[in-house]
């Protein structure tokens, strides 16, 4: 099928309990490779990103504007653990697409929520095989949402059709307080939704269909 | 993935908080609570952190050790022990450790000026 340039930042975490350390401050389990929401208080999406250990480090891969408020965020939290943060952004290309794409060997791929993430040093100066306008009928096909269109920061995670990164189960993190609510009472204002055009207040408009965030009646 | 040449990526650089010298009390209940745990024996001490997480962003950890590699402020306080993580010394200057004692959610409280919000079981703080 195809895959497209994800404008993505990638960071190498490295340390002692890494995995635990995104873990508590984020919606998904997170014990090993996955997709997961960091949110603040008020449940508001900071980024979506995706956990690749490596080695015994971590990466972590997510939206390029985010970058530097999620290592804000991050680094206010370290508190003297043996935590650094290393920017490798710049040696690797990051894509988004379906999974029978051709890839140079040294490509490490990730199941994402997005789909499958091609993560391709820079030295093989990869291109895209998807158009935007690809991406984007793709995304409305298959119902997926993305940065800067349907996520935002003033959404929050069940809104724009992230319901699957909050574990229902997990313990505290920040703004669990709130999902868990809005889960429990059943009010989570709004929800992903495909419709077909026009769409008035579409978050993503495609040729035929287009995505929106539905208020629930 | 290239991570092969970290050497030459950026590293972050992670500012750390100013050390203070932390001050914190023990209310009449804390520390009635604190003599029934320790009992004669003041060999350990009571090590008050904090860790990344809850619902607020940084969690109580409450501990009693007889030493810790973490690097800490160590104060005596009507007797006893107090280690302090010179790392959250920031978050925990002028707290005060109560007791609560009730069916649920008793235990010790920990009442932090520091603090702009807390989670409803108390436990969490930002």
């Amino acid at each position: 099928m195809g895959m497209v340039r994800h404008h993505a930042y990638t960071l190498l975490l490295q340390g002692q309990d890494i995995l635990s350390f995104i873990n508590g401050l984020s919606t998904n389990q997170v014990d090993g490779a996955c997709t997961t929401v960091f949110t603040n208080r008020a449940a508001k999406i900071v980024d979506v990103c995706e956990v690749i250990p490596v080695g015994s480090h971590v990466a972590l891969v997510g939206y390029e504007p985010s970058k530097s408020t999620v290592i804000a965020h991050l680094a206010e939290r370290i508190l003297g653990q043996s935590i650094s943060l290393t920017d490798i952004s710049e040696l690797n290309d990051v894509f988004l697409g379906t999974d029978d794409e051709s890839c140079p060997e040294d490509t490490t791929l990730h199941q994402s929520h997005f789909g499958t993430m091609y993560i391709i040093p820079v030295k093989h100066r990869w291109e895209a095989t998807w158009t935007e306008e690809d991406w984007t009928e793709h995304r409305i096909r298959n119902l997926i949402p993305y940065h800067g269109h349907e996520i935002t920061s003033k959404v929050h995670p069940l809104a724009c059709g992230l319901g699957d990164l909050v574990h229902p189960q997990k313990g505290c993190y920040i703004g669990q307080e709130v999902l868990t609510r809005m889960r429990s009472r059943g009010k989570q204002g709004h929800r992903l939704v495909k419709r077909s055009n026009p769409v008035e207040k579409a978050t993503t408009v495609g040729a035929n269909e287009s995505l929106m965030l539905e208020r629930i009646q | 993935m290239d991570c092969g040449t970290c050497e030459t990526a950026p590293v972050i650089q992670v500012h750390a908080p100013d050390v203070v010298d932390v001050e914190l009390t023990l209310t009449e209940k804390a520390t009635d609570m604190l003599e029934d745990a320790f009992g004669d024996d003041r060999s350990h001490a009571l090590l008050v952190g904090v860790l990344s997480g809850g619902c607020s962003g940084y969690m109580y950890d409450l501990q009693i050790v007889e030493s810790t590699e973490t690097p800490c402020q160590e104060l005596n306080i009507k007797g006893f022990r107090v280690l302090v993580p010179t790392a959250s010394s920031h978050l925990l200057d002028g707290i005060e450790i109560d007791y609560v004692d009730r069916l649920m959610g008793g235990g010790f409280k920990i009442n932090n000026p520091n603090a702009s919000a807390s989670c409803g079981c108390g436990e969490s703080f930002s």
